[in-house]
């Protein structure tokens, strides 16, 4: 049978299907490449940041608190958070949204290894993002404020794991979440042309698994800590010592500084404040 | 009663027609493939319940899996019709019936033909092409190494089929991706020592909304490529260059 010609009236009106390539017009091309990049350096890099630290919790909740008290202590650390962390996870997670939106995943006809993979990227990315809104409005933006009363962290993640709900949504989103960013490794290198053969992906394959199973198991660690090696943790262990004894008297606008701060009405504190205004 | 291969075609007489479904039996023979089966339909335009039909139009030309025509959906996956051998299809059930459809990403012409122009017209706008028409002789060739042939020729091998766009998940029309066999020829022209003059357009012209960038590594194209292209490594390379070149036109031009 011979060859069909296309429709004649492609040329009039408005091609059907799928559109051929806009050569060189528009900008999704930056988009998603700054996409990409941001899944690696901030965002990635702060959740191994994240993970680290979270680690701390295996060594009680004093030591959680110390590494809590030395990120808060970061020069320009509010800075630091809207612009290597928030600004760059929603636009991270906005656009990814955007991207899982518009591809057809057809893993009922071509159940192949990869497109699995590419499927999981997209679930394991939507239930990241719908994770850390509430993990980033629960524990960073409401009950007690961390960054003023970094003793009371491991407390306040305890009592937020005591609800079993809670500890398999926390269980279900690191592993979803060490799962999107090793694989986002993986995808990073091969899109960008680092690991183009087939033997340099698989290589890499195995370094971006290995990474992703430590990541998970050294939070899936913490979560275990948290929830059960430390049951009882007190509210606050670094609990603000009274000003007046442990500052020298020259310095009294840190004084007051630091007594206002304290005196904020949500603190929660194990021990009374005790000592007056100087 | 000789055994007979029963085919379930996806049908309709122009592209707004309604669709569908025109059930076969055809006798069955050792060795037969897509494309025969559909020729023995055309012999014999009758359908199982015995209504006399127009025989089944489809694209095809070589039979021998090389002209890239006869692409479409065999047991709903996309295959060549040509190389899709009845055997085969049927292991082990040959009472199971061999369900034809047109590719489901391109608009329907007839039947199993589609219109996959789109093809066509990416090539065009990437340049896959070595610019040696002209209005005077430009001499002999430059000499190509034989590492750069043997990295160019799995590449040429591509017969346009647009199978490997049918399985990207990624190439659909809230995307418009380009597809991987498009990418594909931009390595291999880009690494033509004549052709590469044009490499800094195509690159340019691939990083256009629709380009590399779209590609979400599923690596169906590879997994499907009835030619055994490296596709997922001509995007991984072709996606480097693309970088390289906006990264370079950002500071120059």
């Amino acid at each position: 049978m011979a060859t069909v010609a296309p429709p004649v009236s492609s040329a009039t009106s408005p091609q059907r299907g799928v559109q051929p390539l806009r050569a060189g017009q528009g900008n999704s091309f930056l988009w998603r490449k700054l996409h990409s990049l941001s899944g690696i350096v901030p965002i990635g890099a702060f959740l191994v940041e994240h993970i680290i630290s979270n680690f701390e919790t295996w060594n009680g909740p004093l030591a959680y608190a110390k590494q809590v008290v030395f990120l808060n202590s970061l020069p320009l650390v509010r800075v630091l958070e809207w612009a290597f962390i928030f600004i760059p996870l929603s636009f991270h997670a906005l656009y990814g949204v955007f991207i899982a939106f518009r591809g057809r995943s057809n893993v009922n006809v071509y159940p192949w290894a990869g497109n699995w993979m590419y499927l999981s990227q997209r679930i394991t990315g939507i239930i990241a993002l719908v994770y850390i809104v509430q993990h980033v409005w629960r524990q960073r933006f409401s009950g007690v404020m961390l960054p003023e009363h970094p003793g009371a962290a491991f407390a306040k993640v305890q009592h937020e794991l005591s609800n079993p709900w809670m500890l398999a949504i926390y269980v279900i989103a690191m592993i979803a979440t060490t799962w999107h960013f090793s694989y986002g490794i993986w995808l990073f290198a091969a899109k960008w042309g680092i690991t183009p053969g087939n033997r340099a992906r698989k290589r890499f394959g195995y370094v971006c698994a290995v990474l992703g199973i430590a990541l998970c198991l050294m939070g899936l660690a913490s979560i275990y800590a948290v929830v059960y090696k430390y049951p009882n943790a007190p509210e606050n262990v670094l609990p603000e010592t009274p000003a007046a004894l442990v500052q020298p008297a020259t310095a009294t606008s840190a004084v007051s500084l630091t007594n206002s701060r304290s005196a904020a009405p949500r603190t929660t504190q194990s021990q009374p404040r005790s000592t007056p205004q100087s | 009663m000789p055994r007979t291969i029963k085919v379930e075609i996806k049908r309709q007489s122009n592209p707004d027609a309604p669709v569908v479904i025109e059930k076969f039996e055809v006798p069955y023979r050792p060795n037969m493939n897509i494309t025969s089966l559909l020729g023995e339909i055309a012999c014999n335009p009758i359908t199982a319940d015995g209504k006399t039909t127009a025989p089944i139009a489809y694209d095809s030309n070589c039979l021998e899996e090389i002209c890239g025509s006869c692409a479409m959906l065999i047991n709903g996956k996309a295959r060549m019709a040509c190389s899709a051998l009845v055997d085969k299809l049927q292991d082990g059930n040959p009472d199971e019936p061999i369900t034809l459809a047109p590719l489901s990403k391109f608009p329907v012409v007839r039947d199993l033909a589609v219109d996959r122009s789109v093809l066509f017209q990416n090539l065009k706008s990437v340049k896959a092409w070595v610019p040696i028409d002209g209005t005077y002789d430009l001499g002999a060739a430059p000499r190509q190494f034989p590492q750069i042939q043997e990295e160019r020729y799995p590449l040429s091998n591509c017969i346009s089929c647009t199978i490997c766009m049918e399985v990207c998940p990624q190439f659909n029309d809230s995307t418009n991706f380009v597809g991987a066999a498009t990418i594909a020829q931009v390595k291999l022209f880009n690494m033509d020592p004549a052709g590469s003059v044009l490499k800094e357009e195509r690159l340019r012209a691939l990083a256009g909304d629709g380009g590399v960038q779209e590609c979400g590594f599923a690596q169906n194209c590879v997994e499907a490529c009835p030619k055994q292209l490296p596709l997922t490594e001509a995007i991984s390379d072709v996606t480097r260059e693309v970088i390289v070149q906006q990264v370079k036109d950002f500071f120059t031009r």
